[in-house]
């Protein structure tokens, strides 16, 4: 049976001299669910951009049912095979941000680009009058089709986030296309509402669409998915079968060597209180309360990790212990220093700070890697600076930077090198190293490994554990349940604002903290 | 940092061109001209010297854009702290008579006084009411104009001129030359020196740069962002007031009218056009200024107007900075060309 999809010899070089795709050569099968893994940078996004149209292969071809496709732009891959009486549906993708107008309804979203105009005379021809009414049927129509649980009237603004995505996967089922392609697609959605996506991706598998999907989750990736190929540094390293594999096996093909995947805590007594929350709230600029009577301690050697659906109160806890917002009722102490009133230089006199986005608070995507290297040290190192903290010692700061590549394992060229020259994942390496060599009684981590693969996720879980074991305090936010419970020794969770649950992790589990986290207090009391 | 010369020389060299088929399809000689331009602006003897004393003011507009710039403040007024500056630098000049040893230092200093505070009124505003700097900047340009053109026909006028001007400063605050270079010169060399020291080497610059290019960041790592902001336009402000000193003290020795003429405007120019690079403020600064005194000698040996410096001058700007974007994806494209035709393609990132 030949393939719906065959990839052949495919190679990419992005400007200047990046490598991302080497000879890569695949099939797919129509109507399989086919993952995509591999670490960041090795080239699945890329090796879908380049099937979808996004991008052009700088060598290799691609056959389409069959009939040679290198898709010049995305409209000609979701159009479909090029020069056939009988068209097959064409290819689409569902980015990992959703990319809607919050301001339009889910069929005004869903029509955008292919909008049916008024059939009958001037108004359609010359005007490209809209035909709402048909459009907004055809959409109803697709969506009983598939069975999705969605309203088109509804504003995309108002609709959950996994019912956003549904209106992305609605988006490329309404254009006919018969292979859908999703590039993360559980990212945003809570361990609830996984199932419900996987059940609908296998009803339009079941409808006889391709699922091609890249994702990190190996666990997800085994439930779902009937193969498996796996790509490590640009080049295919094989596929197999998921009912036959396992996510060690799977982790060993991606990095290229054993992964550990629980980390052994060691038992640590837990000593002096570091951080202190008491009664904490917080008021948005429409005086709504985004933090409300929230209390959080976390001693010194522990790791109290904070659960909650995004939105829920943790950007504001974050900030108002950093310094960025100020909160309307309650206190804040570290390292028994109530710091409220303190700049946020005085503060980091206790804290070291990884923040969520790299390049928007972590660093300067611009600077030098040096450069991104020193901040908060220049102020609170003695060794980088001379003449009383005047003038900064630049062959100190470069050593300092080369030190942090030692400990940390980043992959770089020269310390010269602009940040955005790394990977991700040694972007955000370099800012771990930065803020766990200040060495503060107080470690704030928010999304520590966030696009992260498996090889640089377990080495940063590793330096956590040891900051835990040297009698850090770690305050730890984390959208990945897993890695949330792996490393806290206490969980807190948080629902619009309120603390919902401060429970060891001992005594509870993946379930009952995604409960807290979408319900709530239980009913039946904590 | 090769690839920047490159598109720079390219952008130039394709400027240049551009203005040969201008002057040609008018009917001009363009080698003959961009020749006259070349003599007068460089290879006489006097002409060098001239070109850097033009120079002086384009330089120091430019370095207090582009530290601005690159630092987070948008100061645009650059034009209005440099008349203010030349007219506190007059007014001392006027008052006061003592050694040049001491007169010179105290008149530069005051100088600096007057665009420190002038940009400092923008600073101000900025903290305690949150008003945008780039607009208040660019109208206390305009007021700056009006006041200086009102002292200098009324309370300050030389009531033995002919046309609205101060008296001539004291003698003492003559700048004179060194050798074939004014004096003017080499304090700007130094100033730059000075300026690129702090920018580059020390804790405040470092602040600085990174509070330019990513705020948030910077006030996460500890940085003082509000009081830098403050500094950087004070700051800024007394190298565009140097400026109009300098203007007034090595060249007409008195305040009148039109003296700022184009300068800080063209310097804002040349800290666009130099992508706020504090050596290629520099460079361009000559450059420009080479253009500008050599027009004398296109006037005067091809017949072409002196105004046609000034279409040159913005053919590059346009070609430089609309180019530069496309220049650089162009060469990393036909880089990335080259490296995916080869069949043997191996990476260089060592195993993680």
């Amino acid at each position: 049976m030949t393939p719906v999809i065959e990839m052949r010899h495919i190679g990419k070089v992005f400007p200047p001299n990046v490598v991302a795709l080497d000879d890569v050569s695949i099939a797919f099968e129509e109507g399989e669910i086919h993952a995509v893994v591999g670490e960041n940078g090795a080239g699945k996004s890329t090796l879908m951009k380049v099937l979808f149209g996004s991008e052009q292969a700088s060598r290799g071809e691609i056959l389409y049912h069959g009939q040679p496709a290198n898709f010049r732009s995305t409209r000609d891959a979701m159009a479909g095979a090029q020069g056939e009486a009988t068209a097959p549906g064409g290819i689409g993708m569902v980015h990992q941000e959703i990319l809607l107008i919050p301001e339009y309804t889910v069929w005004e979203n869903v029509v955008l680009g292919v909008e049916p105009v008024v059939a009958q005379g001037w108004r359609g021809r010359l005007l490209g009058q809209l035909d709402t009414q048909a459009a907004r049927a055809r959409v109803q129509a697709k969506i009983s089709e598939f069975g999705f649980n969605l309203d088109p009237d509804a504003l995309v603004g108002d609709i959950s986030v996994a019912a956003r995505q549904k209106v992305e996967i609605l988006k490329l089922l309404y254009r006919d296309v018969s292979v859908l392609i999703l590039d993360e697609p559980t990212a945003v959605l809570t361990p609830q509402e996984v199932p419900q996506l996987f059940n609908e991706l296998r009803r339009l598998r079941d409808k006889g669409k391709t699922i091609l999907f890249i994702s990190h989750h190996l666990d997800e990736v085994l439930a779902l998915s009937g193969k498996v190929s796996v790509l490590r540094k640009g080049r295919m390293v094989g596929t197999v079968d998921a009912a036959t594999t396992s996510q060690a096996e799977l982790a060993r093909m991606m990095v290229g060597r054993e992964v550990i995947f629980e980390q052994h805590k060691v038992p640590v007594q837990p000593g002096d209180m570091v951080l202190e929350v008491r009664g904490l709230s917080v008021l948005d600029e429409n005086r709504k309360e985004r933090l409300r009577n929230v209390t959080v301690h976390v001693r010194a050697g522990e790791i109290v990790g904070v659960a909650g659906v995004e939105g829920n109160g943790q950007f504001e806890l974050v900030n108002v212990i950093m310094g960025l917002l100020k909160a309307s009722q309650g206190e804040i102490v570290i390292a028994q220093h109530n710091v409220a009133h303190q700049s946020i230089l005085e503060r980091r006199e206790w804290l070291a700070y990884v923040p969520q986005d790299r390049g928007r608070q972590g660093g300067s995507l611009n600077a030098s890697i040096t450069e991104n290297a020193i901040m908060t040290h220049h102020r609170l190192n003695p060794d980088l600076v001379r003449a009383s903290g005047w003038v900064l010692d630049w062959s100190r700061a470069r050593q300092f930077a080369q030190a942090l590549r030692q400990r940390f394992g980043v992959v770089m060229d020269t310390p010269s090198d602009p940040l955005r020259a790394l990977s991700g994942g040694n972007q955000q390496k370099v800012i771990l190293g930065r803020e766990m060599s200040l060495d503060r009684p107080l470690l704030l981590l928010d999304q520590p490994t966030r696009g992260l693969d498996v090889g640089s996720m377990e080495a940063v879980h590793d330096e956590i554990l040891k900051m835990r074991a040297a009698g850090k305090a770690i305050l730890l936010i984390s959208a990945d349940l897993s890695e949330l419970l792996e490393l806290s020794d206490r969980v807190v969770v948080l629902n619009r604002g309120e603390v919902v649950a401060d429970v060891p992790t001992a005594e509870t589990d993946r379930e009952q903290v995604g409960r807290w986290m979408l319900e709530g207090r239980d009913v039946a009391g904590d | 940092m090769r690839q920047k010369i490159l598109s720079s020389l390219i952008g130039v060299v394709i400027a240049l061109g551009l203005g040969a088929i201008i002057m040609a399809i008018q009917g001009y000689n363009p080698l003959e001209t961009y020749g006259a331009l070349l003599d007068f602006s460089a290879l006489n003897s006097n002409a060098f010297p001239t070109t850097l004393k033009n120079a002086v003011p384009l330089i120091l507009t430019g370095l207090s854009a582009s530290i601005a710039f690159a630092s987070g403040p948008v100061n645009l007024g650059q034009p209005g702290q440099l008349v203010i500056g030349a007219m506190f630098a007059t007014v001392a000049g006027l008052a006061l008579d003592l050694p040049p040893v001491i007169q010179v230092p105290v008149l530069l200093v005051m100088a600096m006084l007057g665009g420190a505070a002038w940009a400092g009124i923008a600073a101000l505003l900025r903290r305690a009411f949150n008003m945008s700097e780039f607009i208040v900047t660019l109208m206390l340009n305009s007021i700056a104009d009006l006041l200086t053109a009102y002292l200098i026909a009324g309370p300050l006028a030389d009531r033995n001129a002919g046309s609205p001007t101060s008296a001539p400063i004291a003698a003492s605050g003559f700048l004179g030359t060194l050798g074939p270079i004014n004096i003017s010169v080499l304090i700007v060399a130094v100033t730059f020196v000075i300026v690129w020291f702090v920018f580059t080497r020390t804790t405040a610059g470092y602040e600085w740069r990174m509070a330019g290019q990513n705020e948030l960041f910077a006030r996460l790592g500890g940085c003082a962002v509000n009081r830098n902001f403050i500094t950087v336009m004070l700051l800024t402000g007394a190298l565009a007031g140097l400026a109009g000193g300098l203007v007034v003290m090595a060249g007409p020795h008195r305040f009148l009218r039109g003296l700022g003429a184009n300068y800080a405007w063209d310097g804002i120019m040349i800290a666009v056009v130099a992508n706020n690079g504090l050596l290629g403020t520099v460079l361009y600064g000559l450059f420009f200024a080479m253009l500008q005194t050599g027009a004398l000698g296109t006037e005067l040996i091809t017949n072409v107007p002196g105004e046609f410096t000034q279409v040159l001058q913005a053919i590059i700007v346009l070609v430089v900075v609309a180019g530069r974007v496309y220049l650089a994806r162009l060469l990393d494209q036909l880089s990335a060309r080259r490296l995916g035709q080869r069949s043997d393609i191996r990476r260089q990132i060592s195993d993680a």
